[in-house]
């Protein structure tokens, strides 16, 4: 039973005590009495010894059992001097006794059974009847049970107020349980107290005589003993003699178990329970006859996590923290492992290991130089010493004789199994040894060896930095490409999205956020014509088309085509332009489907648009944001924001018509532009370039970038090669006959890409976008396959001043000259030379 | 350098100018001295030589044909010369600097200017025509273009009749872009609008200048980097000139018989037409920006006007390719068009909407 759950049935066991006691201690009887004196005297006996006498205190039992053991034999084995008259004082007692005792005994029992019947507690937590009802069992009358029951308590109560009756002890019997009387009427208010109280004070407050731990024989010769707390003397009782002993021996059937008490010189009748002590002690048994030896054990502590703490008080702190010193020991080993001063056993077989296996030496390692440091040495091996064999006058026993001759004859085939490699001869002197005979073959072999097989040490790779950068053209070599800015273009009030030369290079057009359109004079900067949109130009696209004066603007959800030279410039072109743009085409040439006619409407030109120069107007159902030509000029190619699958609308000038090329949406569409040379259709979306063979109608090739959001896209006037900008700052170059992955990814900016332009004619690209230059990159193309573009980046121009992020937004060359125009932020349009 | 600065060089100054001859012995000078320093000694020299002499104006002074700007000294070591030898030193009389006359306002950016006589022909963007005289007073404004007039030209000034061409083949050439004609000039009447004698084809591009070299050869520079040379009887090509860059006008002298070219960078190139191969003779650097036209001037060989869009007229000493003589300021913003027809004035037209007039004092004599 663990301590705590004993100490908890105890102090039950005790409550329901002192409620019978209450009850009882009106009803008790003289034997009860004489019992507790027994139970008194036991224990004053106990406490002269030093002892503490609580028997039901199971903790304590053991060295309760061997103090009461001790003196039973002290008891048992000493010869008494007493007195007759003493002799009746104590028969007076002992009848007292005599009767109680046999009720004592059975009170011990019950005692034993009460044990028991807390055991029975322990496990059915019965209440108090459970005692009442086992009593029967051992005694039979159930009055006489009660009557135990109460006597019992009244016996732990006399142990736990030893205070009390240390005071009573010291004169008579008498008085001791008159005392003890008083104090069981007072006792059950007290009793619950303190139950340490006893235990803590017995050992010095019962020591009534202050002698000490003395040899008792010292008083001997007195009439006293020793000395009570007061300084009186404790008078010896009277001595009895031989006789009185064999007499009282004859008439006290107590007198067996009488024991003489050395301290005070009083005779004690051990109770039963000391006497049952005795035999448990005798018998190697643990004294207390409460413990059990074959309790059920109970796991408290297991591994299973119980719901409810087991202790009453948490955690120690110290279990939560990391301990200090264990820490310091830790860092040590780590320290000397990091030094090196110790090894771990890993390491340490490592090394083992490592010294076992042979080490082979490393002929062909790079570095000339060994790991030492030194120079590489290769020793030569080392040929053993001659041994006597090899002496010209060997002794005998190293010549061979017949035997061995025999077995070296027998060797002939394979004579690497001989014993010598040579043949021991004897010379009678050095002067008879006749000449090596194969010494001029195996010079010159040797010579041979040396000659072709040249020993030299290989010298490391020298390879320089700059060696390994690819060789590429100076820009000087390179020219011509614009190098400073020569014009500014002024006039638009707001961002200028949009720019475009005309096919002979001398006008240029710019469409900007404030809603109008300009042409220019790209040579001089003069703005020849405005004309207004009534919407922002997102995109202005001059006609390829050489003999036509034509500009494709896209304000808004229209897309415009406009002859902006009407009035003023090429007159013969703008007249030709005008003659085949006045008559519409006939009526069932013109039809679209139903889809197409969704979200596509040419709308009818009036007047006043026809004076500004629009010519065409065609209506989308939402904004337009790229517009693109066709080679031919025949057809433009629009691209909505936001159409999903009528993303790209393909409108057809001659038949004034319009077409949705594809039927399913393929991701954002950037921008739809016609490859200048075959019939394909170039389709950037946010992630990859789609390209569609529009012959066939069919997808021809997925392009990835590995960008992330692409901006604009350039297609070489070769036809063979891509330029992608995307806004991830990145300028992605693709070769179309090479493979469907990027052949270079340029990171010549340090912001988003938004534009990107092949010049027409000479090896040049270039890329604006938010950062703060331009960039011009050479780019040749060879025509045959086998040599891949050589891409140079030459110059960084100066981009427009930014407005909020954006700097430059649209770029176009020159269409003969290396000029670059770049449409700005800030409302300009500039030139580069 | 500091040792050279030091040193004395054995100088001996020749003139062709035969007014301000001084003697032929070789003079000791520092090798430091500055071209005003030389003109002090000239001059004292003179004085010594021809006390009749007057008045005398600067000189400048050529070493090994290049114009002195600098010292002798770093001058000779950037021409690699010894300076052991005797330096021969020809000195001329300098031209002097020319003095800001007039200031002609016009609506518009003024493209195109050209003087007979007295009278002074400006075309302008707002498509008309001016005539000023060189007083600066406005004589006539002719509207009848629809589009800027971009070339003017006289063709004859008799007594008070005045007959100019209203030059706008170059115009029509840079709108036709593919076979750009350079069109023979042959529109004399005013309202009549003659189809032209001959068409020469061959520039790919827009043709910039052109110019009359003799009665039947024209010589034309185009933005396709050429510069050719046409027999106008035969209506075929004579010689060509490729250039590396765009060319915006061009002008030759009779004087020299060179041509000089803009084109589009900061420099202006002299070739000369009589070497086999197009090497160009000198290259003038100086201008800031595009230069945009150039002209010779008709009474000296070696001077000729460059007009760019760095808003400067320069005047040019061919010997001097690094700095020019004058600097003629004044305009504010491009400068389009430059003109030295009448030798006493030097007139430009910018985009400042202004003809600037500037009075050559030498020219007069």
């Amino acid at each position: 039973m663990p301590p705590y759950k004993a100490g908890l049935l105890k102090r039950k066991n005790e409550s329901q005590e002192s409620k019978n006691s209450n009850s009882e201690d009106k009803n008790t009887t003289s034997a009860d009495e004489g019992e507790e004196l027994v139970k008194g005297f036991l224990d004053d006996e106990d406490d002269a010894a030093d002892s503490e006498p609580e028997e039901d205190e199971h903790s304590d039992g053991e060295r309760d059992a061997s103090h009461f053991y001790l003196l039973a034999l002290e008891v048992l084995f000493e010869e008494h001097d007493s007195t007759l008259g003493d002799d009746e004082q104590e028969n007076e007692t002992s009848e007292a006794e005599s009767s109680d005792l046999t009720d004592s005994e059975e009170v011990e029992e019950t005692d034993e059974d009460e044990g028991d019947s807390s055991e029975n507690e322990e496990q059915v937590s019965s209440d108090s009847g459970a005692d009442t009802g086992m009593a029967p069992i051992t005694t039979g009358s159930s009055d006489e049970a009660v009557r135990k029951i109460g006597g019992k308590k009244k016996v732990k109560q006399v142990t736990k107020k030893t205070q009390e009756k240390k005071k009573n002890n010291k004169t008579s019997i008498e008085i001791m349980s008159a005392k003890i009387q008083e104090d069981k009427v007072t006792a059950p208010v007290q009793q619950k107290g303190d139950e340490y109280e006893s235990g803590d004070t017995s050992d010095e407050e019962d020591r009534t005589n202050t002698v000490g731990d003395i040899p008792m024989w010292w008083y001997n010769e007195y009439p006293h003993i020793g000395y009570t707390l007061d300084g009186e003397r404790i008078i010896k009782p009277p001595q009895r003699d031989q006789i009185d002993e064999f007499l009282k021996k004859c008439s006290d059937p107590d007198f067996w178990r009488t024991v003489k008490d050395p301290q005070t010189g009083q005779d004690v009748v051990l109770a039963p329970s000391d006497l049952r002590l005795l035999e448990r002690l005798r018998a190697s048994r643990l004294p207390s006859d409460t413990h059990d030896d074959y309790e059920p054990w109970v796991e408290w502590f297991s591994r299973e996590v119980l719901a409810t703490p087991l202790r009453a008080f948490p955690e120690h702190k110290r279990s939560f923290l990391p301990s200090r010193s264990e820490q310091l020991a830790v860092s040590k080993l780590v320290h000397a492992l990091k030094m090196g001063w110790t090894k771990t056993r890993k390491e340490m077989a490592a090394e083992r290991r490592k010294k076992k296996e042979r080490a082979f030496y490393d002929l062909w390692s790079s570095s000339a130089t060994s790991a030492t440091g030194g120079a590489r040495v290769l020793p030569a091996p080392k040929r053993a010493l001659p041994g006597h064999a090899e002496s010209y006058n060997p002794p005998a026993e190293y010549l061979l004789d017949n035997k061995e001759m025999k077995e070296w004859d027998s060797l002939a085939e394979t004579p690497w199994k001989r014993k010598y490699t040579f043949l021991p001869q004897k010379h009678s002197c050095l002067r008879e040894v006749e000449a090596f005979p194969r010494f001029i073959r195996e010079r010159f072999l040797r010579c041979l060896d040396l000659y072709l097989a040249p020993r030299a040490i290989r010298m490391r790779l020298t390879i320089n930095a700059e060696d390994l950068v690819p060789k590429l053209p100076s820009p000087r070599d390179l020219q011509p490409f614009p190098t400073a800015e020569v014009l500014q273009f002024r006039g638009h009030t707001d961002v200028v999205r949009s720019c475009d030369f005309d096919p002979s290079g001398q006008y240029v057009v710019s469409g900007s956020e404030d809603g109008t359109l300009k042409v220019w004079e790209s040579s001089t900067g003069r703005c020849v014509r405005t004309v207004s949109l009534g919407a922002a130009v997102t995109r202005v696209s001059w006609s390829p088309a050489a003999a036509l004066c034509l500009v494709a603007a896209a304000a808004g959800p229209r897309a415009l085509l406009l002859n902006v030279q009407a009035g003023a410039g090429a007159h013969r072109a703008a007249r030709a332009t005008d003659r085949l743009l006045a008559e519409a085409p006939p009526q069932h040439d013109t039809r679209m489907d139903e889809r197409t006619s969704s979200c596509v409407e040419w709308e009818e030109v009036d007047a006043t648009q026809w004076a500004h120069g629009i010519r065409i107007s065609i209506k989308h159902f939402k904004q337009l944001a790229h517009l693109s030509w066709h080679a031919r000029g025949d057809y433009l190619a629009a691209t909505v924001t936001e159409g999903a699958s009528r993303a790209v609308v393909v409108h057809q000038l001659s038949r004034r018509r319009s077409q949705l090329p594809f039927r399913r949406a393929c991701g954002l569409v950037q921008a739809a532009v016609f490859h200048p040379r075959r019939p394909l259709l170039l389709v950037a979306t946010q992630r990859a370039v789609r390209i569609y063979d529009l012959v066939k109608q069919e997808l021809s090739r997925k392009l990835r970038p590995g960008a992330q959001w692409l901006s604009s896209l350039a297609v070489h006037p070769g036809g063979d090669h891509l330029l992608l900008g995307s806004y991830d700052r990145k300028l992605v170059w693709f070769d179309l006959e090479l493979s469907a992955r990027p052949y270079r990814t340029l990171r010549v900016h340090g912001a988003a890409v938004r534009a990107v332009a092949f010049h027409p004619r000479y090896p040049l690209f270039a890329s604006g976008g938010d950062d703060a230059y331009l960039v011009v990159c050479h780019g040749t193309v060879y025509n045959d396959l086998l040599t891949n573009p050589l891409l140079v980046p030459l110059k960084q121009l100066a981009a427009p001043a930014a407005a909020g992020a954006l700097r430059v937004l649209d770029l176009r060359w020159h269409p003969h000259q290396p000029w670059l125009l770049a449409a700005g932020a800030d409302g300009t349009l500039r030139l580069y030379s | 350098m500091a040792d050279l600065g030091d040193s004395q060089l054995l100088v001996r100054f020749v003139t062709k100018q035969e007014q301000y001859a001084v003697p032929d012995s070789p003079i000791a000078i520092q090798s430091n001295v500055l071209s005003s320093d030389l003109n002090t000694l000239l001059k004292a020299l003179l004085k010594e030589t021809n006390p009749s002499l007057e008045k005398v104006a600067d000189f400048d002074f050529l070493i090994c044909g290049e114009l002195l700007c600098t010292s002798i000294a770093e001058h000779i070591q950037e021409k690699g010369i010894s300076t052991e030898d005797t330096l021969e030193v020809e000195y001329l009389e300098r031209f002097p600097a020319p003095r800001p006359q007039d200031c002609l306002m016009h609506d518009d950016w003024v493209s195109a200017v050209h003087t007979q006589g007295n009278w002074i022909l400006s075309g302008c963007y707002d498509n008309s025509i001016h005539i000023w005289s060189t007083k600066g007073q406005h004589k006539l404004s002719i509207p009848g273009h629809t589009s800027p007039v971009k070339a003017v030209s006289w063709v004859s000034v008799t007594n008070e009749q005045a007959i100019f061409v209203r030059y706008i083949g170059k115009y029509i050439s840079l709108s036709d872009e593919h076979n750009a004609p350079a069109k023979k000039k042959s529109r004399p009447e005013q309202g009549k609008i003659r189809e032209p004698l001959t068409t020469l084809k061959g520039h790919r591009e827009a043709v910039s200048g052109i110019k009359w070299m003799d009665f039947n050869t024209v010589v034309s520079s185009g933005w396709d980097h050429l510069i050719k040379i046409w027999d106008c009887e035969l209506g075929g090509l004579k010689q060509e000139i490729a250039g590396n860059k765009a060319f915006f006008d061009l002008d030759w002298s009779p004087l020299n018989n060179n041509i000089i070219t803009a084109s589009a960078d900061r420099h202006i190139r002299l070739y000369d037409p009589r070497s086999t191969d197009s090497i160009v003779r000198t290259t003038y650097t100086s201008h800031n920006g595009w230069v945009q036209s150039v002209r010779w001037s008709t009474t000296k060989d070696t001077l000729f006007l460059s007009a760019g869009y760095d808003g400067q007229v320069k005047l040019w000493e061919t010997r001097s390719p690094k700095t020019p003589l004058y600097d003629l300021s004044g305009h504010e913003d491009k400068v389009l068009c430059c003109d030295w027809s009448n030798p006493a004035l030097l007139i430009s037209g910018s985009c400042d909407n202004t003809l600037r007039i500037f009075k050559s004092k030498h020219a007069l004599q």
